[in-house]
């Protein structure tokens, strides 16, 4: 049985300007151990989505409906007493900026500590004792004089990796990291990222890595799935999706990406800006952008199906099964010319 | 082509006071302490480093938002280093910055159009029609619609606003425009939209870019040369070519193998070097070279006594670097990463100070 499984979740904001559809029927799965990768653009609903799974909404302005199972138990609906139970301590959560996460008033020592003394009957002295601990796990210099200290003490390395000792601090059997490292250099990046999968295999969690870099993605993820105007466009087993992936959108993001291994003069470039979530376009959201639109697209939504590889391979795009094959296929083939005048 | 910016030697320390009243200077932070580069007329040239490493206190000294505490910056064969802000006026029409925040570098009172104008306001070009024709030429070139002359910044999306910021660093036809991180608040999709837009630029106005950036795929695509930098000096430069297919400093190397890479069979069978801990404050940095306390090939009785300076690759036209024990070999192997325990038997590359 999958750990988390979420079922055709529409998370909508109610806003003086109208309705936002930030999240439209999201469905996936997520087992035991396992990471699963989360990209898309900013306003693609996929921090919105694990905020939802999360409980963090302010309720009076937010409709939620569908379905997240945790464990077999369905914790959507959930009261604020009973979700705090399975909040920071079965599922734990990393933000994306970490200055703003801590708080600068207390020492890190303090914020470790409550978090352990809200979900465990400790003493004070006990809960002390785990938060140098964890921090020693997180790879934390002298964490027994650094557990004093407070955030701004930290430099923004290290204070990712607090806040990854604290979302870990009870043991949670899932992990959501939502852009834990774009705020940061690339070598403190390979450290936050090797640590992660260390304490993935230590502790045997299961992540979610959400962010809009394809690198980290293609890094960590077992599984990936994209996501668009609030929708996933594409999911998939993370080989599968590099090898061959089936929809414009994904096309547009792994040839936008300036690569060290290519040299080619000119990247290729998704045109537009991505879809207001107040007035999504009709169709396919990303029609107005897409290259190889047609009138289908602009009238009917396509499903997430599957195509040839299988069923874990879904995707939405009315594009046939042929025409897709060659579009890729010409692309791979630049890609692989770049590639080649590169070495 | 003809040297557009040569810099030497370029110094800037902060001082470190204590007190309120009598603000005693207890030390130094010495941010960018001894660069020298040259850009050439129509280049680009990209510098590298991790935060702190003195990059942006660097382009803020050549623009001369920051007064350099030594050195010699030279601008189209003029020495501009100690200029007082009248004769430094007329050198601002020809160097312009992109800076990396557009939500924090546009006023968000002003409307757009009076804010690409400015600089044309500043220097008294033109009348107010032409200006505001040049203007609405320059929204149409970075890909804006010229009807947006009278919108806000808050309307619009982090990369039009980023356009907007180009736009206006234009907008008086510089020679020199130096580009402080433009990319990287920027999504990917975006992200390849300015970068685009930025090299069609230098074709159709030939532009000299100063391009800073911590992301080395992006550096790589825009730049002709390289510079990295690593507690305000640079370790290694060189042509885009050397540098990227044999880099030699071993930082430039741990840096390079840090960035993911979007393939799942590739990126995982590669060898990564991770470098450990923080960079050191500049307040303190270490002996000799600076990057030694953190350095897998480090040896002990060398690297933290003699400080190695910039010296030619062996076999290239346009490569320097600064190490003892640079990398013999690229991608690396097992043991090129691992730390040294003695001096190794061959000769190393590079000749010292002494």
């Amino acid at each position: 049985m999958a750990l988390l499984e979420v079922t055709d979740l529409h998370t909508r904001f109610r806003t003086d300007d109208g309705i936002v559809k930030a999240v439209s029927g999201v469905s996936f799965t997520l087992d035991r151990g396992k990471t699963l990768g989360v990209v898309g653009e900013s306003g693609s609903g996929k921090s919105v989505t694990f905020l939802t799974v999360m409980g963090l909404h302010d309720m009076r302005h937010t409709e939620i409906t569908g379905s997240v199972r945790f464990d077999g138990q369905e914790i959507l609906g959930l009261s604020t007493s009973q979700f705090r139970k399975i909040r920071g301590r079965r599922i734990g959560m990393i933000f994306q900026d970490p200055m703003t996460s801590l708080n600068p008033v207390k020492t890190i020592g303090w914020q470790l500590e409550e978090a352990v003394l809200l979900h465990n009957d400790v003493t004070r002295a006990e809960a002390r004792k785990r938060a140098i601990q964890i921090l020693q796990e997180v790879e934390i210099p002298r964490a027994d004089t650094r557990v004093d200290d407070y955030p701004h003490q930290f430099s923004g390395g290290m204070r990712q990796r607090v806040m990854i000792a604290m979302a870990l601090i009870n043991e949670p059997e899932v992990l959501i990291a939502d852009e834990p490292t774009t705020a940061l250099d690339v070598t403190t990046q390979a450290q936050i990222l090797r640590l992660m999968t260390k304490l993935q295999e230590e502790k045997e969690m299961a992540i979610i890595m959400i962010t809009h870099d394809l690198g980290v993605v293609a890094e960590l993820a077992d599984d990936v799935q994209v996501m668009y105007g609030g929708r996933i466009v594409e999911q998939s087993e993370v080989h599968d999706l590099f090898e061959k992936p089936e929809m414009p959108y994904t096309w547009g993001l792994l040839g936008s990406l300036p690569r060290l291994e290519t040299t080619s003069d000119r990247l290729e470039q998704i045109p537009g800006q991505p879809p207001s979530l107040l007035h999504p376009p009709k169709g396919c959201a990303f029609n107005p952008r897409c290259p190889y639109v047609f009138d289908r697209c602009r009238e009917e939504l396509p499903e997430l199906r599957a195509g040839a590889i299988g069923e874990n391979h879904r995707f939405r795009c009315h594009l046939s099964d042929e025409d897709r094959a060659r579009i890729w296929e010409e692309k791979k083939a630049a890609f692989d010319a770049a590639e080649g005048s590169a070495a | 082509m003809s040297e557009l910016l040569v810099v030497e030697d370029l110094q800037k320390y902060f001082p470190v006071t204590r007190g309120l009243i009598f603000q005693k200077a207890v030390g130094q932070v010495k941010a960018v302490d001894g660069v020298n580069f040259t850009v050439e007329q129509g280049e680009t040239l990209g510098v590298v480093g991790e935060s702190g490493c003195g990059k942006s206190t660097m382009a803020r000294c050549i623009a001369r938002l920051l007064e350099p505490t030594g050195g010699k910056i030279t601008f189209e064969g003029r020495d501009i280093t100690h200029l007082n802000r009248a004769e430094m006026r007329p050198v601002r029409r020809d160097m312009m910055m992109v800076f990396q925040d557009p939500y924090a570098s546009l006023n968000a009172r002003k409307r757009v159009g009076s804010i690409v104008g400015e600089p044309l306001e500043v220097h008294g070009i033109g009348s107010e029609q032409d200006r505001k024709r040049r203007v609405q030429e320059l929204l149409e070139i970075v890909g804006l619609n010229p009807e947006h002359y009278n919108r806000f910044p808050h309307e619009f999306s982090g990369g039009q606003r980023q356009r907007i910021g180009i736009a206006r660093a234009l907008v008086i036809n510089p020679k020199l425009v130096i580009c402080d991180e433009p990319v990287s608040a920027l999504d990917v999709s975006v992200q390849a939209q300015i970068l685009n837009l930025l090299k069609d630029l230098q074709k159709d106005f030939d532009l000299t870019y100063i391009f800073i950036a911590h992301d080395l795929n992006v550096v790589r695509h825009v730049s002709d040369r390289v510079m990295v930098m690593y507690l305000g000096k640079p370790v290694e430069t060189g042509s885009k070519q050397e540098l990227y297919a044999a880099p030699k400093h071993p930082y430039s190397g741990a840096l390079l193998s840090a960035v993911p890479i979007a393939d799942p069979t590739l990126g995982r069978a590669r060898r990564q070097v991770v470098l450990t801990g923080d960079v050191p404050s500049p307040l303190n940095p270490p002996a000799a070279c600076r990057f030694h306390p953190r350095c897998p090939r480090f040896v002990d009785g060398k690297c933290n006594v003699d400080e190695p300076v910039l010296t030619p690759a062996p076999g290239a036209t346009d490569h320097e670097f600064a190490c003892h024990f640079p990398l013999e070999r690229w991608p690396m192997d097992e043991d090129d990463f691992s730390r040294r325990e003695s001096e190794p038997q061959s000769q190393p590359l590079a000749s010292t100070t002494d």
